[in-house]
C-alpha cells in the first residue's frame, strides 16, 4: 500500500461539477487531484458511440443550463466549448396531428399557441415574464451558500440582507406571488394562466422532469422556476447542444482544470474517505492506494457518499440515519437510438426546424402525466411513457459525420418508470422498457420503430450501477421542498461543508441542486478555498 | 329603524360563536346570525333517524382551544368531553402478522400495550414507535404556539407583526439539529414518505399517514401531508381538557355549549336568520341585511362564512378590486370528503375480531394499506369517489349511550375520497348518492359482514350535501384546502392573513383563516382578539 500526499484539495467524481469545482480550486492556485472511478471524465454529461461511428448523449441531453459566468470565467470556449441553440425550444407533436411549438422568440410561441387557444396565446407573455422574474430570484439564491440555521453568524446576517434585497426587488406582489407559488402543484401554476390541457402539460413539464413527482404534487412549481433559473429558458425552457455531444462540455471542464493545474485521473474508484478525529485527511482507492489531502470534496451524491464512503463511526449515528433516509427515487430512464433516416413526425409537416428542439411526446394533458407517474407509486411500467426526445445530430451533424448520410441519433428522456419493478430487477425489464418507449414515439412518428439500427436503454438501475447515481436518481436528490435551499441535502450540512471538518459536497445533492449548471461546483470551491486560507 | 349593533357575525358555527363570546365579554353589544333552525354549523348534532342523534359532519374534537374552553368557562355551559380510546385497524386475510384468518392493528392509549401489540408485527418498529413518539411531543410543544400567532405579511415594511414569528425563530435556534431537521420534514413532506423513516408494518404507516389526508385533496404520499401528524400530539399536550375526543351530545353539544356561553356574557343569537348581504358605504362594512329584507347595522361585520361565500357571495359585486377578488376566485377548497350516518340496532362484528369489545370504543380505522390509501385517492385525482374507501368509523354511543334508544347505536363513518367535482360521465351527486353510500357501506362489509343485517336508517353526505347543508364551497370541511400555499400568511389570500378584509370593519373569523380548519375555535377567537385590538383594547393573547 502506497501513500501519495500533498494536494490541498482531491475531487472525487469528474462529472461537471466536480470538475467545475476543480477548475475552480486550480485556478486559485491550489493543487488539485481529481479522481473519476469511470474511464472518462463528464459522469451523467457524457457521449457514447452506440455504433461505430455513431455518437450520442448517454444521459444528460442539454447542456443550456449552465451558468454563462462559468463558461466565461472557465473561458471553455477556448478549451473548446461550442454550444448549439436551435430557434425551437420545444415542439409538442399531438396524437391528432397537430402540435404545439414554444420558440426562443415569444411571439413564435404566441402564433403557434394560437392555433389553440387566443386566450393561451395572450396569456403566455404575461406567463413567461412572470417565470423570468421569480427564476431571477432563486437564480440569485442559488449563487449563494444557503444562511447557517443553527447559529446565524455575521455573513449569514449580510447574506440574509442580500437575500433580502433581491426579494424586495421582487416588489410585493412578486414577493407575495413567490411565497404563494414555491409550495404550489405545477398543475395549479399553470392552470392559473392558461386553459388549454395540452398547453398546460407542455409548460408544467420541467416542473416534473427528472423528479419522482407528478404535476399534482405540492412544490412542482419550484422545480420549474428552478429549470429557468440562471439561464434565458423562461417559460418555454432552455435547448442548447454542445457539438460534439454532452461529454464535449466535460472535456472542455477537464481542460480548463488541466490548463490550470490540476490532475485528472480516471479508473480510480475511491473506496473510502480517511477521517482523523472528524477531520477529513485524504481517500483510499480500490487500488489500496491512499493520497492525503487538505481538503476532500465530494462531487457525488450525498447518500453514496455519507452512506459508504465516510466512517460510520465519524459521522454518527444520527447523521448516518439521517443521510440513510435521504431520498433518491429514481424514476426516469433513458433510450438512446440509432436511426436509419430522420423519422417523419405529421405533426411537424415537413418543417424540420420543429424536430431540432425537445420533441415532447405524450404531453397531451395535465392528467395525462399524472395517470403514468401513478403506476409508478406500485411498481408498474405504463404501456405509454412520458419522453422528452431530442434528435442532436440535427443540429449537430459531427454526431454522425463519419457514417452514411441520413443517419441520426435521437436521444430519449423517459419518465416515469418505477424506481424498481414489482417484480424481479431492471434487468429482467430492461427490452420491455426499450419497446414502451418505442410504442410511446410511435404514436408521434408512424414508422419510427423500423428505422432503429441501434438501441441503448438505460433503467434507472444502470443510471445507478454505470453512473454511480444512488438509486438512479439524475438529480442525486429529490428536488422535493424537504430537501431544498438551507435543508438541501441535510439542514445543518446545506453550506458545502458536509458530516467532517475538510469534507465537501459539490455535486447536485448540494444547494441549488441537479441539472448542468454548475452552480454546486462553483459554490463549494468558494467555500473550500475560504477554509483553506482560513487553515493556513 | 334598524338595530344597530358593535359587531354582527354571520354564521353560528363554532368559530362564529366564539367569536361572539370573546365580543360579548368584552362589553361589545354583538348578535350572531345563523342561517339554518340549529345552531353549529358542521358541529352540529340532529336526529336524523327517529330516537338516533348523530354529529352530521364534524365528529370527533380536534384541538378545541384549552384557553377557550377556560375563557369560556365551557364545562359550566355542558361542555364534557368523552375520552375516545385507541385505532383499531381491521385487516384482510393474508394482510396479518399472523397467518390463519385476517388479523388487526390496534393502537390504544396506554403506551406499553401499544408497543407490545407491534412487537408482533416488527420488533423495530416497536422500538421504533417509543423514540418516534417522544419526538413527535417535542415538535408539538415547539409548534404549537402557531395556533396562537396571527401571522403577518412578510412583504410587509412594518416588521412588528412579524415579532410573534421572532420568537418562533428564537425556539426553533434553540431545538437541536434533529429536531429542527425533523420539523422542516414534518413542513415538506408527505406523510408515507415521512413514517417510513421509521416504520416498516404496512398497515400501520397506512393509518398513521391517514390522519395527514384528512380533509384535504392529497394522497399520503403528497408533499405537504407530514404536517398533520403533529395535530394528534398536539391533542395529548394540550393537558387537562381532552382536546382530542367525542363530546357528550355529539359535536353540536360543543357548539351548543359555546353559544350558552355567549348568551350568558350578552350576546344575541338568532337562528333561520339568512344573511343575504353585506352592507357597505364607502370603503366600510356597516351591517347586513337578511333574506326577508331586515336590516341590521353593526361598526363591526364578521362572517364566519368561507371566503368565497364572504367575498363573492355576500359582497355586493364591485365592492372588492379585481385583483383581489382574483386572488379569492384562486384560492382552493375541492372539497374531497363525504360522510355515511348509520343507525344500527347492534353493534357490527369484525371478522378478525370477533364480538364487541374495546376495539370498537375508539377509531376504526379502514386503511389496511398504503396502497389502498393512495389508489383511494388515484380514484378521486379523476373525478370518481374511492372504489375502496378510507374510513374513519366512531361508534359514539358506546361511550354516549344517549345517542341512541337503549341498546342500538348510531355509526358515524368519515369517508375519503369524494371529490366535490365528479367526472362528468358520472353524472351530478344527486344520481350518485345512494351508489356512494352502497360504496361505504361494501368497503365496511369486507371486515364487518354483518352490517348490512343490523342498518336501521342511513344519512349519506356527499360533498354537494355538505356544501347545500353546511354552506361549506365546494363541501371542504376546513372552509378552503389546507396545502402548503394555502396556510399561515397566505390563509386566505396572501396580505390578507390577518382576519382582515379589504373592505374596512369587514372580519373573516372562520377556517377560511389561520389556522385552517378542524374544531378548534383558535379562528374566531383570534379574529376576535384583533377586533378588540383594532379599537384599542389591551387583549393578551397567549
Amino acid at each position: 500500500m502506497s501513500t501519495t500526499s500533498g494536494y490541498d484539495a482531491i475531487v472525487l467524481g469528474a462529472g461537471h461539477n466536480g470538475l467545475t469545482a476543480a477548475a475552480y480550486l486550480a485556478r486559485a492556485g491550489r493543487s488539485v487531484l481529481v479522481l473519476e472511478r469511470r474511464d472518462r471524465v463528464g459522469g451523467s454529461v457524457d457521449t457514447v458511440e452506440l455504433a461505430p461511428g455513431v455518437h450520442a448523449p448517454a444521459v444528460a441531453h442539454t447542456v443550456g443550463r449552465l451558468r454563462p459566468a462559468i463558461a466565461r470565467e472557465l473561458d471553455l470556449k477556448a478549451h473548446g466549448l461550442t454550444l448549439i441553440a436551435p430557434d425551437v425550444r420545444a415542439f409538442a407533436p399531438q396524437p391528432d396531428g397537430r402540435g404545439i411549438a414554444l420558440w426562443q422568440d415569444t411571439a413564435a410561441t404566441q402564433a403557434s399557441l394560437r392555433a389553440w387557444s387566443e386566450v393561451d396565446a395572450a396569456a403566455f407573455a404575461e406567463f413567461d415574464t412572470r417565470v423570468r422574474s421569480l427564476a431571477r430570484f432563486l437564480a440569485d439564491l442559488g449563487e449563494e451558500a444557503p444562511p447557517d440555521v443553527r447559529d446565524p453568524g455575521f455573513g449569514d446576517a449580510l447574506m440574509g440582507l442580500r437575500l433580502g434585497r433581491a426579494f424586495k426587488g421582487l416588489g410585493r406582489d412578486g414577493g407575495r406571488t413567490i411565497l404563494r407559488v414555491l409550495a404550489m402543484a405545477v398543475a395549479d401554476f399553470v392552470g392559473e394562466s392558461f386553459e388549454t390541457d395540452p398547453i398546460r402539460a407542455v409548460l408544467a413539464w420541467r416542473g416534473v422532469r427528472h423528479t419522482a413527482m407528478g404535476p399534482w404534487s405540492a412544490g412542482t412549481t419550484k422545480v420549474l422556476l428552478d429549470d429557468a433559473a440562471g439561464s434565458d429558458g423562461g417559460a418555454s425552457g432552455e435547448t442548447v447542444y454542445a457539438r460534439g455531444g454532452p461529454g464535449a462540455l466535460a472535456d472542455a471542464l477537464a481542460a480548463a482544470a488541466r490548463a490550470a493545474g490540476a490532475e485528472i485521473r480516471t479508473g480510480a474508484e475511491v473506496v473510502a474517505v480517511t477521517s482523523v478525529d472528524g477531520r477529513a485527511t485524504g481517500v483510499a482507492l480500490a487500488s489500496g492506494e491512499e493520497i492525503t489531502a487538505r481538503a476532500v470534496v465530494a462531487g457525488m451524491d450525498p447518500k453514496r457518499l455519507l452512506t459508504t464512503l465516510v466512517d460510520p463511526v465519524a459521522i454518527g449515528p444520527s447523521l448516518r440515519w439521517r443521510a440513510s433516509n435521504i431520498r433518491t427515487p429514481g424514476k426516469v430512464a433513458k433510450v438512446n437510438l440509432v436511426l436509419d433516416g430522420l423519422p417523419d413526425f405529421p405533426a411537424a409537416a415537413d418543417d424540420q426546424r420543429l424536430l431540432r428542439g425537445r420533441i415532447l411526446v405524450g404531453m397531451t394533458g395535465i392528467d395525462a402525466l399524472e395517470r403514468v407517474f401513478d403506476t409508478t407509486k406500485y411498481g408498474d411500467l405504463s404501456d405509454h411513457l412520458i419522453v422528452e426526445a431530442t434528435i442532436p445530430s440535427l443540429a449537430d451533424p459531427t454526431l454522425v459525420a463519419e457514417v452514411t448520410e441520413g443517419t441520426h441519433v435521437l436521444s430519449a428522456h423517459v419518465q416515469w418508470v418505477p424506481a424498481t419493478p414489482r417484480d424481479g430487477t431492471w434487468d429482467d425489464h430492461r427490452e420491455e422498457l426499450g419497446d414502451a418507449v418505442l410504442r410511446t414515439l410511435e404514436s408521434v412518428a408512424p414508422g419510427l420503430t423500423g428505422r432503429v439500427q441501434a438501441r441503448q436503454v438505460l433503467t434507472p438501475l444502470d443510471l445507478e450501477r454505470d453512473y454511480g447515481l444512488t438509486g438512479g436518481h439524475p438529480l442525486h436528490v429529490e428536488p422535493g421542498l424537504d430537501s431544498f435551499f438551507a435543508w438541501r441535502p441535510l439542514l445543518g450540512h446545506a453550506r458545502y461543508r458536509i458530516a467532517l471538518d475538510g469534507l465537501f459536497l459539490a455535486g447536485s445533492g448540494a444547494h441549488p441542486g441537479g441539472g448542468v449548471t454548475g452552480v454546486p461546483g462553483r459554490n463549494a470551491a468558494r467555500v473550500v478555498l475560504d477554509d483553506l486560507r482560513r487553515r493556513r | 329603524m334598524p338595530q344597530r349593533y358593535d359587531a354582527v357575525i354571520i354564521g353560528g358555527g363554532h368559530n362564529g360563536l366564539v367569536s361572539a363570546a370573546y365580543l360579548a365579554r368584552a362589553g361589545l353589544r354583538t348578535v350572531v346570525l345563523e342561517r339554518r333552525h340549529v345552531l353549529g354549523g358542521a358541529a352540529v348534532t340532529e336526529e336524523i333517524v327517529p330516537g338516533f342523534r348523530f354529529s352530521v359532519a364534524s365528529y370527533v374534537v380536534s384541538l378545541l382551544r384549552p384557553e377557550i374552553i377556560r375563557d369560556l368557562r365551557l364545562p359550566e355551559h355542558g361542555l364534557d368531553i368523552l375520552p375516545l380510546d385507541g385505532t383499531f385497524t381491521p385487516l384482510p386475510e393474508g394482510a396479518g402478522a399472523h397467518t390463519g384468518g385476517p388479523d388487526y392493528l390496534w393502537r390504544v392509549n396506554d403506551h406499553g400495550r401499544t408497543v407490545r401489540e407491534l412487537r408482533r408485527w416488527s420488533k423495530n418498529d416497536a422500538e421504533a414507535y417509543e423514540e418516534y413518539g417522544q419526538l413527535m411531543v417535542e415538535m408539538a410543544r415547539f409548534i404549537k404556539p402557531i395556533l396562537g400567532i396571527v401571522p403577518g405579511d412578510p412583504t410587509d415594511l412594518d416588521p412588528r407583526p412579524l415579532l410573534p414569528l421572532a420568537g418562533l425563530a428564537r425556539s426553533f435556534g434553540r431545538l437541536t439539529e434533529r429536531q429542527q431537521a425533523v420539523f422542516v420534514q414534518l413542513m415538506t413532506m408527505s406523510a408515507a414518505d415521512f413514517l417510513d423513516q421509521w416504520f416498516e408494518t404496512d398497515p400501520l404507516k397506512a393509518t398513521m399517514s391517514a390522519s395527514g389526508i384528512i380533509g384535504t385533496y392529497q394522497g399520503i404520499r403528497s408533499p405537504g401531508t407530514a404536517y398533520v401528524l403533529l395535530h394528534h400530539y398536539m391533542g395529548e399536550i394540550d393537558g387537562a381538557f381532552r382536546a382530542w375526543g367525542i363530546p357528550k351530545g355529539g359535536t353540536g353539544g360543543v357548539s351548543l355549549s359555546i353559544a350558552s356561553a355567549a348568551r350568558a356574557l350578552g350576546a344575541e343569537i338568532r337562528t333561520e336568520a339568512p344573511v343575504a348581504r353585506i352592507l357597505t358605504r364607502g370603503d366600510r362594512a356597516t351591517g347586513v341585511v337578511l333574506e326577508d329584507g331586515e336590516e341590521i347595522e353593526a361598526s363591526a361585520v364578521l362572517s364566519s362564512a368561507d371566503a368565497k361565500v364572504t367575498f363573492l357571495d355576500l359582497l355586493e359585486p364591485g365592492t372588492l378590486d379585481a385583483s383581489f377578488e382574483q386572488e379569492v376566485r384562486r384560492f382552493k377548497f375541492r372539497g374531497s370528503s363525504g360522510k355515511v350516518n348509520i343507525a344500527v340496532d347492534r353493534l357490527p362484528d369484525f371478522t378478525c375480531l370477533p364480538g364487541p369489545g374495546e376495539h370498537l370504543r375508539g377509531a376504526i380505522s379502514f386503511s389496511p394499506s398504503m396502497d389502498d390509501m393512495e389508489r383511494a385517492y388515484d380514484d378521486a385525482k379523476y373525478g370518481r369517489w374511492s372504489r375502496k374507501p378510507y374510513i374513519d368509523m366512531i361508534i359514539p354511543t358506546l361511550v354516549d349511550p344517549q345517542m341512541a334508544p337503549p341498546g342500538k347505536h348510531v355509526i358515524s363513518c368519515f369517508v375519503q375520497y369524494a371529490p366535490y367535482k365528479l367526472d362528468p360521465s358520472l353524472g351530478t351527486w344527486d344520481d350518485n348518492r345512494e351508489a356512494f353510500g352502497d360504496t361505504v357501506i361494501d368497503r365496511i362489509a369486507e371486515f364487518a359482514p354483518n352490517i348490512r343485517d343490523i342498518i336501521i336508517g342511513r344519512q349519506v353526505l356527499t360533498p354537494l350535501d355538505i356544501e347545500r347543508t353546511m354552506g361549506l364551497t365546494e363541501g371542504n370541511i376546513f372552509q378552503g384546502e389546507l396545502s402548503l400555499e394555502q396556510l399561515f400568511f397566505n390563509r386566505p389570500v396572501p396580505g390578507y392573513a390577518r382576519f382582515r378584509t379589504p373592505v374596512r370593519d369587514l372580519w373573516l373569523s372562520g377556517s377560511s383563516t389561520h389556522p385552517g380548519g378542524g374544531l378548534m375555535g383558535a379562528n374566531g377567537r383570534l379574529a376576535a382578539l384583533e377586533v378588540l385590538r383594532s379599537r384599542g383594547r389591551k387583549v393578551g393573547i397567549r
